[in-house]
């Protein structure tokens, strides 16, 4: 494997020196004050009420997907929008290219999938001495839960690669912001634990059981006095309204879903976790990371071109375009924000084994829904598709830019425990992110 | 009229009744040099009761020669001339004296940027951490907090420009905040007065001597001056009194003395930035006077010169009549119990014998004991039972199970992505090593920091298959080891503490000939080797130019202690035994150690967080923590040893009921705090109760291969790797994946409540047919005797006769007895009483 170091120094033009360009010179202040100022009183833009993740684990080619280029071994292929083309792998896609934005001046930090993956999801680098939330656990201190809903879902879990699911929780703001992290939805007897009473205890059975409880810790609880005492008893209180509330459990009951709509979203882990994702978001769920992709599937440091054409592609492109027609039929698009991204992307030449392998430097995504614009390009890449040649974007762009649409102020900085203050929307250089004006 | 009113009342109370036993003066002589020297001083009268009280503002101060010095109503006194002089401080009829010794009158002030300017900057604010202090600075302008770098403070008020992070470039304009043709406009003085919008509100009025001083110093051509020798820098602060305890409504002045590297002391209080941590406990006006308000203990935070220190204010409550007289086994209980009687606070009770045999079980070894040992142990009529029962733990093989996966966490033993099983699996096995034999824990620390080749340790350096960073291995180090959280200084210097940036480059520096060594391809093979600085290594060597560079200034780094020696590399050695050395030597590595191992049997550290040393979070009984410290040295670092003096002491043995003199006590060991079990105790206790082990699965199972499982019997503490053993229960109560330093937080949340009503563990263990209830149901056993075990196997003690009644009664209630009865423990499994350890 070959590891390469970031080569983006010369070409690097921020977002936020784009920015203070601008003709309001003479009136004294810099554009990105002007905007920031117009940004927070907009209320126009704030209509996400929850996110989709369609995390590519492994990280795609951007090449090959989302900024073609004649170096990839698949034609471009015009889309819905004129004078936006995608991948000839991505046809569907390219139907609804108005709802969806490419940004195509991704570039991030973490060169390997641990450290890669760690920034991509809180917009910090991997710290042994710091555990930082993932964007989704912000999102559920920041919104709070809806209709008894878990706010951060992670659909499936990862089987072997713990580690990633630990990126994607809480760090230091605690427990009560990890994710809730499901199964497989496509295993044949998928059932959500902890969810629903088990079969052998009635409802009435179990609350039966909490007069034994009142006399076995009754003793105790006079004698100690414990603040978290009060906090469990607030949480059984809640777990047990939950429990007995038919339309959470209902949330969670795939087998809800008309066969039909199963088959169409693709009957694999990776359809039927974007198909699980919706059915959360449409009960409230905040933020759910659909990560069908999981065992790094998008890694194709051999046969990059076999493995986007015949294994990744075709699934990805039919899963997301069933997911965009769904949600507008509902009604879910313009609240629900849809993310398409990996890690990083992918280098723009090939290595002996006809393989891609990590490429942080330049790289693409797709971001719409909830507010936030469709049918747009963002930032370009020269004729590789290795290196920008626009600003470029950083995660924590991309962090402010959703924190926006959900009407979240991402300047904000949580202190952690010893008082060091956190960005939320950490950019590049110790910046904070800034919105992506151009789909907001 | 309020004010005299009061001070009136408080002096009847003092005449009255309640006349000081003794009174004190501090300090009792001093040195002052120069023309505007100045020194506060403090009198003290001990009252009936002990207590201790402030009562500098009711005596009249009076010289020998009033010619020598001036005193003010305050209690400062001012050099006037040259010569010797007693003070003396009369309380009716008890006179209190001071030796004054005042030179150098004649002496012209020299005017310094650092003291002269600084000073105002630290004193008003400016400069601290939240303001122009931080990181970055505010609103364009960076200080350096506590004005510990006054080079970079005139450069950014005098020329402007702010911090850069990553470079020592100026970014951006550089605005000037003072102007030299119209000193009056200056952006220093405009903003400062609020005549001109300012973030950060007036600091000063234009009548103001800091107005005038910083005026003048414009007006003269803003010159830096002096340059701060090297032997007039402050090196240290002092507070006095370092800790406080004050009735509701009681005030204490408190003197900050600089000592300077010529050994020079000097008073700083009027120097000084004061805050309380907790304003609703006591605040502190700008001259260092504290006014107690509510119950509590806070932290009065000092800064001057750079340095920051801090005192301890206990507000207490009424005096408690009888206080009691309470027996210590050993200095612990002295150093605890001395000050639980100044802060008026009333120890609970000696523990039962059931609730010292559960905890103490659970604290050594991580294991609950079976119900007849419960009984044996009971009915034991042998004095010495207590300790017989702590040496027998100490020597079981549980001890080593439990320590061992106790120090998997901080050492975090882990399987990532990228590491092989073997590594970290060879990395355990030297932990589990490290406590079977008792090595001592210096020769464990050296061991671990010095690694290099085949050894164990020496994985831990690649914990992704190539080293770590050498910025992220350094915070790591220190943390684990000096308990101190160095990692702010890698990008600037240390917002709260006198860490350079400098300093932590220099310590990084350590492990910078690091290098990754071994077969090309097989990942087995690779080890950890320090690259020696002038020799070869033979064909391929691409490793010989490594380097340290510093990130701002790109200048090459040599490793450096924090005490600012350079060890020059030298082909021979590891640069890092000697790093090693250093640190095991060092006094932060006992106190971190004692500290951390304090922080398992009481739920908190003397200083807590356990690793978060620094002077604004001070201990809570700082003589304890030094006696702990200097013992475990003296002890040859044996970590049994240490742990054995602190479950025998009678603190640590205090029962957990409350009384009301201690209920709402948290910081001061008046009774046993509940501490939730942690994920795998507790997991393991569930088990040994209900009589059904835990099966874990590797890997989680996917549905389409067989799954794999665990050996039968494999208790959770002796899981080594989490990854390899999935287990939703354990990641629901906060197993760490040890990816970063584990803090295991054992707060209650949402999961844990849906999995105690809904989740398997609960549930099945309950219902399965192998289980303790089973057996007892089909053997016949009575209702009553069913009650009992599962009492004494969760809780280690039998029902009460309440409990008893209660339960029977509810289980008569029931048509289905063996559903009543796994309701019942359910219940008992749910209970806070199993959950936690008290």
């Amino acid at each position: 494997m070959q590891i390469f170091q970031n080569g983006f120094t010369k070409k690097r033009q921020l977002r936020r020196d784009f920015l203070t360009v601008g003709s309001l010179g003479f009136l004294g202040i810099h554009l990105n004050q002007y905007l920031k100022a117009a940004e927070t009183t907009n209320s126009s833009s704030t209509k996400a009420k929850s996110c989709i993740l369609f995390w590519l684990e492994g990280g795609p080619s951007q090449i090959d997907t989302f900024d073609p280029k004649p170096s990839s071994a698949f034609k471009p292929i015009s889309t819905n929008v004129a004078g936006i083309q995608l991948s000839e792998l991505l046809p569907h896609l390219s139907k609804r290219m108005d709802k969806m934005s490419l940004i195509r001046s991704m570039h991030s930090k973490g060169s390997d999938h641990p450290q890669g993956t760690h920034y991509a999801i809180t917009g910090h680098e991997a710290n042994p001495v710091m555990s930082f939330p993932s964007i989704g656990s912000i999102i559920s201190k920041e919104k709070g839960g809806q209709n008894g809903i878990p706010p951060y879902i992670l659909v499936p879990q990862w089987q072997n690669n713990r580690q990633y699911e630990q990126y994607f929780g809480s760090g230091f703001l605690g427990a009560d912001y990890d994710p809730m992290t499901m199964p497989d939805p496509n295993q044949p007897d998928f059932q959500v634990t902890d969810m629903s009473l088990p079969k052998s205890l009635s409802e009435q059975a179990a609350s039966g059981r909490s007069s034994f409880l009142d006399i076995v810790d009754k003793r105790y609880r006079a004698a100690s006095q414990y603040a978290e005492h009060a906090a469990m008893d607030s949480f059984s209180g809640k777990a047990m309204e939950m429990l007995l509330n038919p339309k959470v459990r209902d949330a969670f009951d795939l087998s809800k879903e008309p066969e039909k709509l199963k088959e169409r979203y693709g009957k694999d882990t990776v359809g039927q976790s974007a198909l699980y994702a919706r059915r959360l978001v449409e009960a409230g769920a905040r933020f759910v990371t659909a990560a069908g992709y999981h065992t790094m599937a998008w890694d194709t440091h051999g046969e990059n071109d076999a493995g986007h054409k015949n294994r990744l592609c075709p699934t990805f492109d039919r899963t997301i375009s069933v997911l965009l027609d769904d949600l507008s039929e509902r009604g879910l698009l313009d609240s629900t924000i849809v993310v398409a991204m990996g890690e990083f992307g992918r280098t723009p030449f090939v290595n002996p084994d006809r393989g891609r392998d990590h490429w942080p430097t330049c790289w693409s995504m797709a971001i719409g829904g909830g507010g936030i614009h469709g049918g747009k390009v963002v930032g370009s890449s020269d004729e590789t598709g290795g290196y920008i040649t626009s600003p470029a974007t950083s995660i924590g762009d991309i962090y402010a830019t959703i924190y926006k649409a959900f009407g979240i102020d991402w300047h904000k900085e949580y202190d952690t425990p010893i008082g060091r203050p956190i960005k939320i929307a950490n950019s590049l250089d110790d910046e904070t992110g800034k919105p992506i004006q151009e789909i907001l | 009229m309020h004010r005299l009113f009061f001070t009136l009342l408080v002096g009847m109370f003092c005449w009255g009744q309640t006349f000081p036993q003794s009174v004190q003066i501090y300090p009792k002589s001093i040195l002052l040099l120069g023309p505007d020297s100045s020194q506060q001083f403090i009198v003290s009268g001990l009252f009936e009761g002990g207590l201790e009280k402030d009562i500098t503002h009711l005596v009249e101060f009076s010289s020998d020669d009033s010619s020598i010095i001036r005193m003010d109503k305050t209690g400062r006194i001012h050099a006037l001339q040259n010569g010797k002089t007693i003070l003396k401080a009369k309380m009716g009829k008890t006179v209190v004296q001071a030796e004054v010794n005042v030179q150098g009158i004649e002496q012209q002030p020299e005017f310094q940027f650092a003291k002269n300017i600084g000073t105002i900057l630290t004193k008003n604010g400016c400069n601290g951490s939240g303001c122009h202090g931080g990181v970055k600075g505010r609103g364009g302008l960076k200080l350096s907090a506590g004005s510990l770098y006054p080079e970079d403070d005139y450069e950014w008020i005098v020329k402007g420009g702010a911090y850069q992070v990553l470079t020592s470039e100026v970014k951006g304009d550089r605005i000037p905040r003072i102007d030299l043709k119209q000193p009056e406009k200056s952006l220093i003085l405009q903003k400062a007065t609020g005549s001109i919008p300012h973030g950060g509100g007036r600091r000063f009025k234009t009548d103001s001597p800091d107005y005038q001083m910083i005026l003048e110093w414009v007006k003269s051509g803003a010159p830096y001056g002096a340059a701060v020798k090297k032997e007039n820098k402050v090196v240290s602060l002092e507070v006095f009194p370092s800790t406080i305890a004050l009735e509701a409504g009681g005030q204490q002045r408190v003197i900050v003395t600089a000592h300077f590297s010529d050994s020079r002391k000097e008073d700083f209080t009027n120097q000084a930035l004061f805050a309380s941590n907790n304003k609703d406990v006591a605040t502190v006006d700008d001259s260092g006077l504290i006014h107690a308000q509510q119950l509590g203990e806070t932290a009065i935070l000092i800064r001057a010169a750079g340095q920051a220190i801090s005192t301890t204010v206990g507000v207490i409550g009424s005096p408690v009549r009888n206080y009691p007289k309470v027996q210590s086994a050993n200095f612990i209980d002295d150093h605890v119990f001395e000050k639980l009687r100044r802060f008026r606070i009333v120890p609970s009770e000696l523990s039962s014998d059931s609730e010292f045999l559960r905890r103490i079980c659970l604290d050594l070894t991580g294991t609950l004991p079976p119900p007849h040992r419960v009984l044996e142990f009971i009915q034991s009529k042998d004095p010495k039972k207590r300790e017989k029962l702590i040496d027998l733990l100490i020597g079981s093989p549980e001890f080593v199970d439990y320590w061992t996966y106790r120090f998997d966490d901080v050492f975090r033993v882990s399987v990532n992505a990228n590491a092989l099983p073997k590594w970290s699996q060879m990395y355990a096995e030297w932990i589990r090593d490290n406590i079977e034999t008792n090595k001592p824990y210096d020769q464990v620390a050296r061991e671990r920091l010095s690694a290099q080749g085949y050894t164990a340790t020496s994985r831990h350096f690649l914990p992704y298959n190539v080293i770590a960073p050498v910025q992220e291995i350094v915070s790591e180090e220190v943390r684990v080891f000096f308990g101190r959280r160095l990692d702010c200084a890698q990008c600037h210097n240390h917002p709260y503490e006198t860490w350079s940036q400098d300093q932590f480059w220099g310590m990084a520096a350590f492990f910078g000939r690091m290098f990754k060594m071994g077969d090309n391809g097989v990942a087995d093979d690779y080890i950890v080797f320090d690259h020696p600085p002038t020799q070869k290594m033979g064909s391929g060597d691409v490793n010989a130019d490594l380097k340290v560079l510093h990130p701002r200034t790109k200048v090459e780094l040599k490793p450096t202690l924090l005490d600012g020696k350079v060890v020059e590399p030298v082909n021979e050695k590891n640069p890092r035994i000697d790093l090693a050395e250093w640190m095991v030597n060092h006094p932060y590595f006992a106190e971190a150690i004692v500290n951390r191992m304090w922080s398992h049997f009481f739920g908190r550290g003397i200083v807590d967080p356990v690793d978060d040393f620094r002077s604004t979070n001070p201990p809570t009984h700082p003589e304890l923590l030094a006696e702990l410290a200097e013992r475990f040295r003296r002890d040859h670092h044996d970590l049994r040893k240490l742990i054995r003096l602190i479950v025998t002491s009678r603190t640590y043995q205090l029962s957990g009921a409350t009384k009301p003199e201690n209920a709402n006590d948290r910081t001061n060991y008046s009774h046993a705090f509940p501490r939730a079990l942690d994920a795998e105790v507790l997991l393991d206790a569930i088990s040994e109760v209900t009589g059904v082990p835990e099966i874990f699965t590797i890997g989680i199972p996917d549905g389409k291969s067989a799954p794999k499982y665990s050996p039968i019997g494999l208790r959770a503490i002796n899981i080594r790797q989490p990854e390899t053993y999935y287990s939703r229960f354990l990641d629901l109560y906060g197993r760490p994946s040890r990816l970063t330093i584990p803090e295991r937080s054992g707060k209650a949340n949402l999961s844990q409540a849906l999995n105690m009503l809904a989740g398997p563990v609960y549930n099945e263990k309950v219902s399965s047919e192998k289980s303790r209830l089973s057996r007892l149901l089909q053997s016949g056993k009575k209702d009553t005797e069913i009650i009992e075990e599962f009492y004494l196997a969760a809780f280690s003690r039998r029902p009460e006769q309440k409990e008893m009644s209660a339960l029977l009664e509810l289980i008569g209630q029931r048509l289905d007895r063996s559903e009543a009865f796994r309701d019942f423990v359910w219940a008992v499994l749910c209970s806070r009483e199993f959950a936690e350890n008290h």
